[in-house]
């Protein structure tokens, strides 16, 4: 009969997940730098994981992979633009204070741009911009595509507060005032079609942001409640 | 060697996408190809590997966890991790399908082992789960490998079968098993031992 030696038997316990904490800690620690253990380790997934065909596949929920997706998206290089944050509880810092100009917004609000690089030449250039305040806050994030000429937004992480909807605007000193792309809740992904042509060039130079509203929008034609977050887009692709 | 799989996958990435667009179940070749474009930002490849994949290791997470939430948040990390390290995939080391499972699967113990007592288990998922029936076999891919490990599981004794299943499925540690069997750890490990060199042996047949 088969007799499994220390290394394999640590190997197989590990791969059968049966180890306490400290002990997988220690075999991860180990096989690092032990070939041994690594190879056995390899062995025994080869042998084991075909347990794991037997169970009946479950589709995760929809909204999974947009998730997914944008956290790739967010992954790459982070540029932290010239903005710092501005807390949901500042009450005083409302949107008008904020649209008394483009400039004073833009150093006002907190925002994050992501570039992703992207090997694939062929890909059609695509401009993206991030929108969230910090680690474990609601973040949103915008991809234009100028070849398709659609822009994507998807709520990333937009945790449901009690009475509150989460609306994303669109700012351009050209627009009279901030135009409305839209509540949304996690998970949610909203794609629109743009034409080319002039409004393409007020959506590219324009910044956008997430207010916090009333349940189901603004009761106004443009944002009440506190701003969350903004940010412009920047060139992802060559 | 890796360059010719390289090759290899790449040629296979579009009877990949044909095949899945078929329903058909990919091959190993096709999933190799899948990740070796996944390794070079292949964004299209990624959802494909994701729709083919996702449903499997969703339901290994969920039968640990017993937490939908809990079971989305490892997943979620776990494609990421794919995405990020499917550079270093070693098609001669694993079958795409089994190095992701490992990612979610290590994840899940982590997780649990993290937390000590088990937290309640979301109810609704148990009636789903619970069931100790071999469901049939969906990927053609690995059919041979799953048909051999169930035929030598089925050369061990039903107590220490079960354990087994117990523990690569369900995330059971010795000491979950101590209890669950009412004998001491160290005859856990001792029974273990025994039942994975049985498996050892009999797979190497």
């Amino acid at each position: 009969m088969t007799e499994l030696d220390d290394i394999d038997g640590l190997a197989a316990e590990y791969v059968l997940g049966t180890l306490s904490r400290d002990e997988r800690s220690a075999v991860e620690v180990r096989m690092a730098s032990e070939r041994a253990l690594k190879s056995s380790i390899d062995a025994w997934q080869r042998r084991l994981t075909p347990l794991a065909d037997t169970l009946a596949p479950i589709a995760p929920p929809a909204n999974l992979y947009s998730k997914i997706r944008a956290q790739i998206g967010l992954s790459a290089h982070v540029i932290s633009l010239k903005t710092r944050e501005l807390q949901l509880t500042r009450r005083g810092n409302r949107w008008r204070n904020a649209a008394a100009g483009m400039t004073a917004m833009a150093a006002s609000l907190a925002g994050l741009v992501v570039i992703r690089e992207v090997q694939n030449q062929a890909l059609p250039t695509q401009f993206v911009a991030v929108l969230q305040s910090g680690k474990d806050q609601p973040a949103f994030l915008l991809t234009v595509d100028t070849k398709t000429y659609n822009c994507v937004i998807t709520a990333v992480s937009a945790p449901k507060l009690p009475d509150k909807s989460y609306q994303v605007w669109m700012v351009n000193d050209k627009l009279p005032k901030p135009k409305s792309l839209g509540v949304m809740s996690e998970g949610e992904m909203n794609v629109m079609p743009m034409a080319p042509g002039p409004d393409t060039d007020l959506f590219m130079n324009a910044s956008f942001a997430v207010s916090l509203e009333p349940e189901g929008g603004s009761p106004s034609d443009g944002p009440t409640g506190p701003v969350l977050f903004s940010g412009k887009l920047i060139q992802a692709t060559p | 060697m890796l360059a010719q799989s390289r090759l290899l996958a790449e040629q296979s990435t579009k009877k990949a996408a044909q095949g899945y667009s078929d329903g058909m179940p990919l091959t190993r070749k096709q999933l190799d190809g899948l990740i070796g474009s996944v390794a070079k930002g292949d964004e299209a490849a990624f959802a494909e590997l994701y729709q083919v994949s996702s449903s499997k290791l969703f339901a290994v997470a969920l039968r640990i966890l017993r937490n939908r939430e809990e079971a989305e948040e490892v997943l979620q990390e776990s494609y990421f991790r794919v995405w990020e390290k499917a550079a270093d995939f070693n098609p001669a080391l694993a079958s795409p399908l089994t190095w992701m499972a490992a990612i979610v699967r290590n994840r899940c113990i982590d997780e649990i082992r993290r937390k000590v007592p088990r937290g309640s288990p979301d109810e609704s998922l148990l009636e789903n789960l619970e069931s100790d029936d071999e469901h049939p076999i969906v990927g053609l891919e690995r059919q041979e490998d799953v048909q051999r490990l169930m035929r030598c599981m089925e050369g061990l004794e039903p107590e220490k079968k079960q354990m087994v299943r117990l523990a690569y499925l369900d995330g059971m540690s010795r000491e979950d098993l101590a209890v669950k069997f009412g004998r001491p750890e160290g005859t856990i490990k001792t029974w273990l031992y025994r039942s994975l060199a049985q498996l050892k042996g009999c797979l190497e047949q």
